[in-house]
């Protein structure tokens, strides 16, 4: 059997497919498309999908979409009716959106690709909850999913066995953790979807001093459910979702650029504190209710990193799985896992260790773009290419790493990634101001050998997609401060030889010439999407201060040096 | 484009840096840097390509596929020479597709016995009706190119006559598509252009002094002719005659065109499943063309510097889908004399000398 997963129309446009039982392919349209978090339908990303199956739409059994939309919008419309007439302006802004595209999904499905047959549409949060738990090595657990918003639920949490899922609670907009974070993302002058991850890295230089006025606007209840108080908020109403009453207690927004007063980290750090505090307490009343002690988290709050930190150290499970795409891109494939499992009784298929699900490229594809562009490339053995490439990261050069098949979700896990020596005090600025041209308080994630993670930090176990921090030991402070944020935590990925081959190797040799189980690992981009291809990628080497490039066995030199 | 004046001091025949075309002004010309006009057009349509246009997908042609899918007793009209690109063509129609193909060979007397036998086999193996066509009726014109010393190339002469026989066929069988193994490098002017025009537009300036002669040759040896007075001048009177006189509104497509990669994806799966391979001589390597075209190469060599396979793997450069030495090596023009002289003599034709 297989089925074909799909989101999109909001943001993180996605396909994933799944044939007996086994997750084939899923990407991101933005990859393809070249827009970051692209809403399009993702037509190339389906294509990449079914090409990879090595099938076609007709061989396709069932269409999955990972949301209900008629009953989004039947949210959508009350929202307007409740908040009329001063909603019009937002009516009109978005009618359009939903006659031509979010309703008419259907027809989408038919026109785009030739499937005749119904589409299965399946809940939000229940996409999300099947694509943390169906894809799990867990054969029962908690699930927890925290996002924006579905059709109605902005958090659920339930439990699944074996291969089905109860959603045993929601908490409904606008009372939304997700909602409230970008709210506060749009107020801190950061763009909403592209500014969370910056305001959870502010977040750190501040102290929580505006907890207190969180919670006048947040009513947290003991179950972890909570209430916003709406008289702070305009949604659907104007420009922004906060109003007159929200800037008489918080000040005014911060206006888009460079400066940040203390006002503005203290607003980050309460906002980030807060979000802990909620998940937290969520889910100690989800352990509680369920019994059980492994956890599935999915929705785009799973992205916070130090929130699911807190939740893995003072939270009450034993075990936790994140789905690596926890955002909506994830819920493609939470779609078609549970269409497959849960509606067919197929059993579970392999557990989802690695997030490279996305397209790959022989050697002669490189080897072509490199030779008819005239880029200064060399053809290395593995062993050698690892030495090479080990030794230039330990002489503080930064190595564009390209190898396998991309990343599903937005982290690069050492596939699409650019690496550094995280010894080095200059790199972090290094990094920000020429290679990735961004705000130069986001710290940089590390990727470390799963066995000797210990050695570094008070971390024992697995964060395979890079979704938790850990705390540097005492005695290591300062030894990798590339990667050492300001709160003298880091963002770790533990990688494995089972799970990223290569990637593992050359951590590996690096180790072994330098004593530094880790490298530093940041996502190969510059502000536009990771890339996708070799030609993206060498675009990207070409326009940017990366000193060489590493695509599958070929180490390409810069030209103008 | 204008070619600049530091052009003019550039020797005949140097190959352009990037791909394999010639300095043959005026049509085509190396700018300082040694990179063509043609390269240069090929970099200004992508970069002018609109933000949100991409490539042609797989799905596009299946959304194609369906509008005709079991409206007629036959979904596609396949053209099988028997080679790589047509025969997987084939096999992704029948197998990939799911699609009930008529599929259609000729054979202008020039089809090595080797290309044919293969053919054969692939519709055998795959089961589909198969309609051979064999007929001296081209011979002449051949003959004629060679007698006049024409700068006339074979080749799009050629596939004017084969063009034409497809509709008829197209129409006969009441089919509403016409399938061919052309690959990504047999189009020019991008995706919007391929599917508007069928690929069959030649009046790109790489293909301007080609057309230009064989307009010149219709007028003044063929249309002559009675016997071939009604041959169409050009590929737009192909289509004229296609619609008026057959009244055949069948569309034109390749597979290739749509989905990723080229033959190092389909010559392996097209050795498994059907038994296919390479023939023992053809031009350009690895292809699996007629006798005709180490003639029509010749001379389209001597007459501009380049032939038409040249243009092929000059765009596959472009698209980055074969180096620039890959290209080089498969046009090598090392063929056995002994070939052309067959040729002549089947011509019925004195040698000419091709140096």
């Amino acid at each position: 059997m297989i089925v074909l997963g799909i989101s999109c129309y909001y943001h993180d446009g996605s396909a994933a497919i799944i044939r007996d039982g086994e997750i084939v392919a899923a990407a991101q349209e933005e990859r393809f498309d070249r827009e970051k978090y692209s809403p399009a339908f993702p037509i190339q990303a389906i294509n990449f999908c079914l090409q990879q199956a090595g099938v076609t739409i007709y061989d396709v059994d069932e269409v999955a979409f990972y949301e209900k939309m008629y009953l989004k919008f039947e949210r959508t419309i009350i929202s307007h009716l409740i908040g009329w007439p001063f909603t019009f302006r937002n009516f009109l802004d978005t009618m359009p959106l939903w006659l031509k595209d979010r309703l008419a999904v259907s027809f989408a499905v038919e026109d785009e690709l030739s499937f005749k047959k119904p589409v299965r549409y399946i809940k939000h949060h229940l996409s999300h909850a099947a694509s943390a738990f169906l894809v799990s090595p867990f054969e029962e657990a908690a699930i927890m999913t925290v996002d924006g918003v579905g059709e109605y639920a902005c958090a659920t949490w339930g439990s699944g066995h074996g291969t089905r899922i109860d959603i045993r609670q929601e908490m409904h907009y606008p009372h939304s953790l997700g909602l409230l974070y970008s709210i506060f993302t749009a107020f801190l002058g950061f763009r909403v979807f592209t500014g969370e991850g910056k305001v959870m890295a502010l977040a750190e230089f501040g102290e929580p001093d505006y907890l207190d006025k969180f919670r006048q606007i947040i009513d947290l209840r003991p179950d972890g459910s909570f209430r916003l108080d709406t008289r702070y908020f305009s949604f659907n109403k104007g420009e922004t979702m906060h109003n007159k009453r929200f800037e008489e207690l918080f000040g005014p927004p911060r206006p888009p650029g460079p400066d940040f007063t203390d006002r503005h980290y203290a607003i980050a750090a309460s906002l980030q504190r807060m979000t802990e505090e909620i998940v937290l307490t969520m889910a100690r009343h989800v352990h509680e209710q369920t019994g059980l002690n492994k956890l599935c988290l999915a929705g785009g709050v799973s992205l916070n990193v130090t929130a699911n930190s807190r939740i893995r150290e003072e939270g009450p499970f034993d075990d936790l799985f994140i789905q690596p795409a926890a955002g909506d891109a994830g819920a493609a494939l939470g779609a078609a896992s549970y269409v497959y499992h849960a509606l067919s009784g197929r059993p579970r298929g392999p557990v989802m260790h690695s997030a490279a699900l996305g397209p790959e490229y022989k050697d002669r594809a490189i080897e072509v773009l490199l030779r008819n562009s005239g880029a200064r490339y060399r053809r290395l053995e593995r062993d050698e290419l690892l030495a090479e490439t080990a030794r230039r990261i330990a002489d503080n050069q930064v190595v564009g790493w390209f190898q396998g098949r991309s990343e599903f979700g937005p982290r690069a896990l050492g596939n699409r990634s650019i690496l550094a020596n995280p010894a080095n005090p200059d790199m972090k600025d290094h990094l920000n101001r020429v290679v990735k041209h961004r705000e130069p308080f986001r710290p940089f994630g590390a990727s470390v050998l799963r066995e000797r993670v210990g050695d570094y930090f008070e971390f024992d176990g697995d964060s395979p997609f890079m979704l938790l921090v850990a705390r540097i030991r005492p005695d290591k402070l300062g030894s990798i401060p590339a990667v050492t944020h300001v709160n003298h935590t880091s963002r770790i990925q533990t990688v494995t030889p089972e799970h990223n081959g290569i990637y593992y190797d050359l951590i590996a040799e690096y180790y072994r010439q330098t004593g530094m189980p880790m490298v530093l690992n940041t996502s190969f981009n510059k502000k536009e999407p990771i890339v996708n291809t070799p030609d993206e990628a060498l675009a990207c080497f070409n326009d940017s201060g990366m000193d060489c490039l590493v695509m599958n066995q070929f180490l390409v030199e810069r030209n103008d040096r | 484009m204008t070619m600049p004046a530091s052009a003019e001091s550039i020797p005949v025949g140097t190959l352009c840096r990037r791909c394999v075309l010639p300095h043959a002004p005026p049509d085509i010309w190396l700018d300082a840097e040694g990179i063509c006009n043609i390269c240069h057009n090929y970099d200004r349509e992508v970069a002018t390509a609109p933000k949100d246009e991409r490539g042609l997908l797989e799905t596009d042609f299946l959304k194609i596929l369906d509008k005709h899918r079991g409206k007629h007793e036959y979904d596609c009209l396949c053209m099988l020479s028997g080679g790589k690109d047509s025969t997987a063509a084939l096999y992704y129609v029948k197998e990939r597709y799911k699609l009930n193909p008529l599929v259609f060979t000729f054979n202008h007397g020039f089809v090595p016995d080797e290309h044919l036998e293969s053919a054969r086999r692939t519709v055998k193996k795959l089961g589909v009706d198969w309609i051979y066509f064999h007929t001296p009726f081209m011979k002449d014109m051949f003959r004629k190119i060679v007698q006049t010393k024409s700068k006339v190339v074979i080749c799009p002469v050629c596939s004017l006559w084969y063009m034409l026989k497809t509709y008829e066929i197209a129409a006969m069988f009441d089919v509403p598509i016409i399938v061919s193994g052309w690959t990504k490098g047999q189009t020019t002017g991008g995706s919007r252009s391929v599917l508007s025009k069928c690929a069959c537009d030649q009046n790109p300036d790489e293909f301007r002094a080609m057309s230009q002669a064989t307009r010149e040759f219709m007028d003044k040896h063929v249309r002559t002719d009675p016997k071939y007075k009604d041959f169409p001048r050009n590929m737009d009177e192909v289509l004229k005659i296609a619609k008026k006189k057959y009244k055949s509104k069948a569309i034109v497509l390749s597979p290739h065109w749509f989905v990723p990669g080229g033959p190092e994806e389909y010559v392996p799966i097209i050795k498994e499943k059907l038994g296919w391979d390479y023939p023992a001589r053809s031009y350009p390597k690895k292809s699996t063309n007629c006798d005709l075209n180490f003639l029509a190469t010749k001379r389209a060599i001597r007459d501009y510097g380049y032939s038409v396979y040249h243009i092929e793997m000059a765009n596959l450069i472009r698209m980055g889908l074969i180096t620039r030495e890959e290209a080089l090596a498969l046009l090598e023009t090392d063929f056995d004399p002994a070939i052309l002289d067959d040729i002549y003599s089947k011509l019925g034709t004195p040698s000419e000398s091709l140096a």
